[in-house]
This record gives C-alpha cells, sequence and structure tokens, in this order.
C-alpha cells in the first residue's frame, strides 16, 4: 500500500515536473523541483532503503525523460543520495511542523550543488562556476516557494498510508508547529 | 537495526554505484546501447503524455501567456511597431546606402591615385530657384576646411568649384554653369583650350562648350578633356576629367575650334563628391585620370605602364606645360 502510493507519488511528481512545470515560461528560466519535493515527502516517511531506491527510480526517470540534456545518472545519484539521508533522520521529530520544509530546503539546496559539482567535475561547459551559483540558489528559493503545495497534502496522505498513531489528527500544516 | 542499516548502506552504495557507472558511460563520446536505449524508451514514454498535455493545457497555456504579456502588451505593440518601420525604412535605404558606397569608394581611389587631400561631402540641394546658374549646396564648410575656389570632383570626374563657404555648407559652380569656365587641354593631343559651361537651364543639348586656343589643331569627337590646372591648384587642380568631346562645331572663318563636349559627371545624379582641400607634394599631372574606356578591363600592369609613359610625356612637355599654366590662369579665371 505505502510503496504503491510512494510510487505513485513521485510518478506524478515527475510527469508534472517534466510536461507542465518544465514548459511554463517562468522568469530566468528557473523553475521549482517538484520531483525533489516529493522524494523528500515519500523519505521522511520510509525507510532508508526504500528512500534511496525512490529518490534513484525518480532520478533516472528525470535523467531519462527528454527535457535532460545531461548525462543519464546525475540525478539519479543525487536524488538516491538525498532519499537515503532524509529517510535517515528518522528518529527525530523531522516529520512535523517545519521539519520537513528543513529537509526541503537543505535537499532543493544541496542538490543543484552536488549537480553543478558533478558537472564541474566532467567538464561540462554550463557548469561556469561563479555564473552557476545563481541558478542554484535560485531554484532552490524558488523550490522551496512552492514546497507547501506539494509537501501540505503528501505528509497527510503519507503518514495516513504509514499507519502513524497522530495521524487521525486533522490539523493544518501551519498549526502543527504550535500544537505539537 | 543494526543490520538494516547495514544493508541500507549496500543498498545505497549500489545505487550510487550505478548512477556513477551510468554518468561515466553517458559523458564517454559516441552512441552508447545502454544510455541511448534507456533515453529512448523515456521519450517514447514521454512523448504520448506530453502530446496529450499539449493539447489540453493550451488554452491554459494561452491564458497563462496573455495573463503575463498583458501587462507590457501595449508597450510591445508599440515598440514592435517602431522597429518594424525602422526596419522597412533601413530595408529602403540599404540600396540608396550601397551606391553612396559606390561612390565614396570610387571619390577615394581617385584621390588616391592623385594623393590629394579630400574632404568628402553630399550635395544636399541643386539650388535652381531661377533657373539661371548651376550651383549645388554641399554639407561641408569651413569648419570643415573648406574655402573658396577650391575644386570639387567626385568619382567620374570634376563636378566645378567652390563659389562660397559657409561655416557649415558651400555652394558649388558646376562646370555647366554659364558662368563658369575651366583651363581644359586635350588629353591625347595636350592641346589647351577652355571648357565653357553651356547650360541652358533645362538642361538640353550638351552642357559643356570646349574651344581650342590653337587654330591649327585637330578636334575629334571621342577625345577626352581634362583640367589643365591652376596656379596653386586654384581653382582647379590639374589632370581631372572634365569630359568627352561629342560634336566637333564647323566654325569656317573663325581663329578657334569649338566643339561640344559631355561631362565625365551624371549631374543629374551627383550625390557624393570631394572637395580637395589640399594638393599633394608633387603635382600629380594626369594621374587623376582613369584608363580609356576601352582598356578599363587591362590589368595592374598595363595601367602602371600608362601612367609611367604619361609621366614621361609630361616631362617631355614641361616647356609647354609651364606655358599652359599661365594660359590656364587667364582661361580659368579671366575667362569667365
Amino acid at each position: 500500500m505505502k510503496a504503491t502510493v510512494s510510487a505513485l507519488l513521485v510518478l506524478a511528481a515527475v510527469l508534472v515536473q517534466t510536461v507542465v512545470v518544465n514548459r511554463l515560461p517562468l522568469p530566468w528560466g528557473l523553475a521549482p523541483d517538484l520531483v525533489l519535493l516529493a522524494v523528500v515527502a515519500v523519505a521522511l516517511w520510509s525507510t532508508p532503503v526504500a528512500g534511496a531506491v525512490t529518490g534513484f527510480a525518480a532520478g533516472l526517470a528525470v535523467d531519462v525523460l527528454p527535457p535532460a540534456a545531461h548525462e543519464i545518472g546525475r540525478t539519479a545519484l543525487l536524488l538516491c543520495l538525498a532519499g537515503y539521508l532524509v529517510a535517515c533522520v528518522h528518529d527525530s521529530d523531522a516529520r512535523w511542523g517545519l521539519g520537513p520544509y528543513l529537509a526541503a530546503g537543505a535537499a532543493a539546496l544541496a542538490v543543484p550543488a552536488g549537480f553543478l559539482l558533478i558537472g564541474v567535475v566532467l567538464g561540462d561547459p554550463r557548469a561556469a562556476l561563479p555564473e552557476a551559483l545563481w541558478p542554484v540558489l535560485g531554484g532552490a528559493a524558488l523550490t522551496l516557494l512552492v514546497s507547501p503545495l506539494v509537501l501540505g497534502p503528501v505528509a497527510p496522505l503519507m503518514r495516513r498510508v504509514s499507519g502513524d498513531v497522530y495521524s487521525d489528527l486533522p490539523t493544518p500544516w501551519i498549526a502543527k508547529g504550535w500544537g505539537r | 537495526m543494526r543490520h538494516d542499516g547495514s544493508r541500507a548502506r549496500l543498498v545505497v552504495g549500489i545505487l550510487a554505484a550505478l548512477s556513477l557507472v551510468l554518468v561515466v558511460l553517458d559523458s564517454r563520446e559516441g552512441a552508447n546501447p545502454v544510455t541511448s536505449a534507456a533515453r529512448t524508451v523515456g521519450e517514447a514514454a514521454f512523448r504520448p503524455v506530453s502530446a496529450g498535455v499539449s493539447v489540453a493545457g493550451a488554452p491554459i497555456g494561452g491564458a497563462f501567456r496573455t495573463a503575463t504579456a498583458a501587462f507590457g502588451a501595449a508597450e510591445r505593440a508599440e515598440s514592435l511597431e517602431r522597429e518594424n518601420e525602422a526596419l522597412r525604412a533601413r530595408l529602403q535605404t540599404r540600396e540608396y546606402d550601397s551606391e553612396r558606397a559606390e561612390q565614396l569608394d570610387e571619390l577615394l581611389h581617385l584621390s588616391g591615385m592623385g594623393g590629394y587631400e579630400i574632404v568628402p561631402a553630399q550635395a544636399v540641394t541643386r539650388v535652381t530657384a531661377r533657373g539661371f546658374s548651376d550651383t549645388v549646396t554641399l554639407d561641408v564648410g569651413r569648419d570643415d576646411g573648406v574655402r573658396r575656389n577650391m575644386t570639387v570632383v567626385n568619382g567620374d570626374g570634376l563636378v566645378g568649384r567652390i563659389v562660397r563657404a559657409g561655416a557649415g555648407t558651400s555652394t558649388v559652380v558646376l562646370v555647366t554653369d554659364h558662368a563658369s569656365s575651366v583651363g581644359a587641354r586635350l588629353e591625347s593631343s595636350h592641346e589647351i583650350g577652355v571648357a565653357d559651361g553651356g547650360s541652358e537651364g533645362t538642361g538640353d543639348g550638351d552642357p559643356l562648350r570646349f574651344e581650342l586656343m590653337s587654330a591649327d589643331t585637330r578636334l575629334k569627337t571621342g577625345q577626352r578633356i581634362v583640367t589643365l590646372g591652376s596656379l596653386n591648384g586654384t581653382p582647379f587642380v590639374p589632370g581631372v576629367p572634365v569630359g568627352t568631346i561629342t560634336s566637333v562645331d564647323k566654325t569656317p572663318g573663325r581663329l578657334t575650334r569649338t566643339g561640344r563636349a559631355e561631362p565625365a559627371v551624371d549631374f543629374g545624379s551627383l550625390d557624393v563628391v570631394g572637395v580637395i582641400v589640399a594638393g599633394p607634394e608633387d603635382d600629380p599631372r594626369d594621374s587623376l585620370l582613369p584608363d580609356p574606356p576601352s582598356k578599363a578591363s587591362g590589368g595592374e600592369g598595363d595601367k602602371q605602364d600608362k601612367q609611367e609613359e604619361q609621366g614621361e610625356k609630361d616631362k617631355r612637355d614641361e616647356g609647354g606645360d609651364d606655358a599652359a599654366d599661365g594660359g590656364s590662369g587667364s582661361g580659368g579665371e579671366d575667362g569667365r
């Protein structure tokens, strides 16, 4: 059940990202990374293995689908690591309040930075260092900006399918920080 | 839990290694079967979904674009219109520009042959208000170094001389003006004469009249006339083509022979001209004269030979030229 929901969520995120978000005429050529948010949201309620596999699958899908012009495996590697690391923060209260947003922010900053780093290592001409930092920061900001749209609905859903004891409390996400 | 953690690390390590292998495989030169197959699958899966979204989302996308573009739409339309207008104007002027560039090129060539210093100018008006004088206004003046009695040429030959130089404009009397007379000589026989302007205002007939000084020389159609040159190069520098004899008058009983000439310059389409503001160190003599039309297709060597030949001729005729200079003074200035 949980695996199915996770897979569907990530698949939906990949599709929306590649066929809808990537064709929006957004300013400065930046786009929010919905796939990253979905992976973070799923990994928060998963085991490290499931998080890593989810991230790898989502990243591979992003790598393979047409708008991508980079080597296959770059996003897969980074999202795999991100899913694993997010899922490792299992015992803490990262699932509550602002925790998911902190995790999403860290991932949104770390994954593009890692992408840029791999580009630099591989000699990608687009990864010229001083200029390429601005898209990283802008993309992270944009991803964080739209993160409530993804994390808001996904968190209760994941909580319910993972059988969390507190999942029956239909608290709005903004109030969870206080009512915890 | 410990077993679980090590298993997770193993899985992550395998996946990361797999990713790295893919990255390395894909970053190598040439088509890789694994990655290209993966891309083909991805493309095949992507295309129907993308097409469906395109069909479904076309109205949404259009609305989005309209909404985002609505703010600057009026300005954008205006700027596009202005740009369109400018482009159309540029297209129209391009042909004109290329012609002007050609004329400037000819002018440069002419001044380079003689070693003259030339101020390029444009004929802005053709003042024929009363139809008597054949004058044009140039867009250069005293500020550009133009003074009275300077020679005006274009790529084809002699245009006229400056009669009035203002601060920013100057007036040129064309060689076809009735008041103009130019000391000239025949290119081939070096006989000297005077080329008077014969314009009747409306411009019909032959606009130049050429009168030979000597009574016992022959005038033939097709002979070319060049300027004789005046003292210190004013008002006319030597060696500039003036025109070509088109007909010889039958003048029984007169001491001199006259003929009609066609100016070398097409005054109907006068545009880019040059004012000769300074002469070369040495007298260029006939060096401004281009090759005769029949030899125009000749090589560079031909031209060189011809110029040398002319130089020698000039040296031989040095005595005659000195006399001619004196004569030109009377012909060019007093003869008006």
